[in-house]
């Protein structure tokens, strides 16, 4: 009988990407920058051994397909992730967050190539649910969307450059932005699971509360808004819709995945008349419409034409409205995060781990 | 102290689609327009479907608009191309 030989995972394991050798830390910088593989920051050298680290610990073989991009047909392996992942900052323990996004990204839902290439300039807003935002010391309080902790630093940013890097989403190539916003740099949240009496995100969208979940969106920049005035959760709340409506007044009417964050000095007036994220969601998406001949009053009276008394929700159903606790601790502060596109491209959300392939168990 | 760093980008080229055969001439032939639908298409493809009528003998312009400006063409459209002899794909901004 033949001996069955079994490789150790350092013999599997074989990166296949060309290297480039160069003399020092400035000499790797300016390598990556004139190439066009940056941001504009510096960059993390992508070294072998810390390429390797990625995906040991996530136990992937850098060859391992996470998906085809079905506009171009571009293959997305885990080394060409984790050398991205690398560069952004991460650490081996982000960087099953980062494949996880980007399984997210790739569902055809998402509209990952429209998303990426369109004038519209939106970036992937990356929400962070479940015990892994605690391991990986993600924060959801003080400046929740902007650098509130390394975590979703590094993770926001790998995004973006694997998206540079592996789609050509550059300035100017496929990425055709107008605008484009800030969060392109770096667009990633963690909900403030902890002090919220609310269902997490994820359990909100189906995935089991003890799993870690990653949920994208193809997001326009946050608008912020402050009501400190009251503590009726309907007037906080006619706020947040008052500034959604403006949105499908000065930007788009395609209606779809709105996200809206809600830190704890709003939550609690919500929290203490017993309001949960359904009966929030039910309520926006009430008062979160407008009529087409609104139009007319911001300059776009052209496209009104005989249909002035349609009807435009932000959300299609209250179910696409995202509600996320984060935040810090004092502030009648909230933010709207509008879609790219309306129902165009589809918030995705992916239990950290799950396969999105994989046969379903034979019963 | 010198560093061995790994390429950040897909290396691969995408797989190419290949050019149709070109026409020897527009005389008589059909084609197709493709739209994306937006406002700058209408009057670019409305002009374009003259000019080849009257210019190039063109014998007739099938338009078809894109249900999603910012996805691939329609199943049913991309159907529809077989039927053409050549086809316009325009992006219009």
């Amino acid at each position: 009988m033949a001996e069955t030989a079994i490789l150790a995972v350092e013999e599997i394991v074989q990166l296949a990407s060309r290297t480039y050798d160069a003399n020092d830390i400035s000499a790797v910088q300016e390598l990556y920058h004139s190439s066009g593989w940056t941001d504009g920051l510096p960059i993390v050298p992508p070294t072998a051994e810390a390429v390797e680290a990625c995906l040991e610990w996530a136990m992937m073989p850098p060859d391992q397909l996470i998906g085809i991009e079905p506009v171009r047909g571009l293959a997305i392996t885990a080394e060409k992730l984790a050398i991205n992942a690398v560069m952004a900052g991460c650490l081996p323990m982000h960087f099953p967050v980062v494949l996880t996004a980007w399984t997210a990204m790739m569902q055809d839902e998402f509209l990952m190539h429209g998303a990426t290439a369109s004038t519209g300039g939106c970036a992937v807003l990356v929400v962070l649910n479940g015990p892994i935002r605690l391991e990986l010391g993600a924060s959801g309080t003080f400046n929740a969307l902007g650098n509130s902790d390394r975590a979703t630093a590094v993770i926001g940013r790998a995004i973006r450059l694997c998206l540079i890097n592996l789609m050509d989403v550059r300035p100017g190539v496929i990425d055709r932005s107008t605008l484009g916003h800030p969060g392109k740099f770096s667009f990633c949240l963690a909900e403030d699971e902890e002090d919220s009496a609310w269902l997490p995100l994820h359990e909100q969208r189906g995935i089991e509360r003890a799993a870690s979940a990653v949920t994208v969106m193809a997001a326009g920049a946050p608008r912020q808004i402050m009501n400190e005035w009251t503590t009726r959760p309907e007037e906080i709340l006619e706020t947040f819709a008052a500034e959604m409506r403006a949105n499908l007044r000065h930007y788009s009417i395609y209606p779809g995945n709105y996200a809206i964050i809600i830190p704890k000095q709003l939550r609690e007036h919500l929290q203490a008349a017993g309001w949960t994220k359904t009966d929030i969601a039910a309520f926006i998406h009430e008062r979160a419409r407008i009529h087409r001949r609104e139009w007319a009053e911001v300059g776009k009276g052209a496209v009104v034409r005989d249909r002035g008394d349609s009807v435009y929700p932000a959300m299609e159903r209250p179910d696409q409205l995202l509600v996320i606790a984060a935040g810090g601790p004092a502030g009648g502060f909230g933010a709207i995060v509008p879609p790219w596109l309306g129902h165009k491209s589809r918030a995705v959300t992916l239990a950290v781990g799950a396969c999105v392939d994989c046969e379903p168990p034979k019963k | 102290m010198t560093f061995r760093v790994l390429d950040p980008t897909a290396e691969k080229a995408p797989p190419a689609g290949k050019a149709a055969p070109r026409l020897a001439s527009l005389e008589g032939k059909t084609i197709g327009f493709i739209s994306n639908g937006k406002e700058g298409t209408k009057g670019f493809f409305r002009h374009l479907d003259r000019m080849l009528r009257e210019e190039h003998g063109v014998a007739k312009v099938v338009s078809r608009t894109k249900s999603n400006y910012s996805a691939p063409a329609d199943a049913g459209i991309v159907a529809e191309i077989k039927s053409w002899d050549a086809v316009v794909s325009g992006i219009g901004d």
